[in-house]
């Protein structure tokens, strides 16, 4: 049995700046050039994966991310059991990768999304970022692949000062224990 | 450091990107019929001028995509930036 402990489990917050764990959430990869793939994606979670880079869609359950011209990651918006988690990755696996649409890899362990909260955090961010922040936080929605304290890191703009942050979970606590101590002297 | 205008995903920091060495390499048709010396010319030189060189770039740490770069290794100005397999877009 596989052991899905996370690895922070805690919430922090320095004045202004909140840092949480988001856990459970289902998190899915998918590659594909196929031409069908959009319109199958629509038809099974009805939300269309975006085509124009460092963009990403939403609805109510989930929200899909633009990695690169053929890579999009899945997560979902709310908290699901691990039961939900495996029900819908199979329905995917039916649909797309049985039949050669592309493929469907759940890296819900592969990730951990941790949630940044308040007026700082870019602050934060650009302590160690080579990121350009300046198009990335006026625009709600905007995803950017990059490095943040020698890390690689998914960032996904999802509101005002509120972004979520997507860590290989080897790495997690290292950057959670970066952040943390940065985030004290903000 | 210089910054890289990545043909997918827009002007990134170079510290997100790894080199891949020199464009436009061509593999010999007939791998058999070639002596060890034209062999290992095709595998492991590569030009090192200073000035304007044709190279592959791959965004390791953004969308993992490779792509080609114009260069002057002088001055590290990035003349062209162009995906796999187009034309180079200045005489090579």
């Amino acid at each position: 049995m596989l052991n899905f402990e996370t690895t922070l489990q805690v919430s922090k917050s320095y004045g202004d700046l909140t840092l949480s764990e988001v856990e459970p959430i289902l998190k899915i990869n998918l590659r594909s050039n196929k031409r069908e793939f959009s319109t199958k994606i629509g038809k099974l979670l009805s939300i269309i994966p975006p085509i124009e880079a460092n963009t990403s869609s939403s609805n109510e359950d989930y929200s899909i991310l633009w990695l690169s011209p053929d890579e999009w990651l899945i997560y979902s918006n709310n908290k699901i059991s691990y039961e939900q988690q495996n029900l819908l990755e199979e329905n995917l696996f039916k649909n797309i990768s049985n039949i050669n649409q592309g493929s469907v890899t759940n890296v819900t362990d592969h990730w951990v999304m941790i949630n940044l909260k308040g007026s700082k955090i870019y602050d934060l961010l650009s302590k160690s970022s080579p990121y350009d922040f300046k198009n990335f936080k006026m625009k709600k929605g905007s995803v950017a692949q990059t490095l943040l304290n020698h890390t690689d890191v998914i960032l996904h703009n999802t509101d005002d000062n509120n972004l979520n942050l997507f860590v290989r979970r080897s790495f997690s606590e290292d950057l959670w224990l970066w952040i943390n101590d940065s985030a004290r002297f903000l | 450091m210089f910054i890289i205008n990545c043909p997918y995903c827009g002007e990134r920091d170079q510290t997100e990107f790894s080199s891949g060495g020199e464009a436009h390499i061509v593999r010999p048709k007939q791998p058999t019929e070639l002596s060890d010396d034209e062999w290992a010319e095709f595998l492991f030189m590569r030009k090192n001028i200073k000035g304007i060189q044709f190279e592959r770039w791959n965004h390791s740490h953004g969308c993992r995509k490779w792509f080609n770069v114009v260069r002057d290794t002088s001055n590290d100005k990035i003349h062209a930036v162009y995906k796999m397999g187009e034309k180079p877009p200045v005489n090579k």
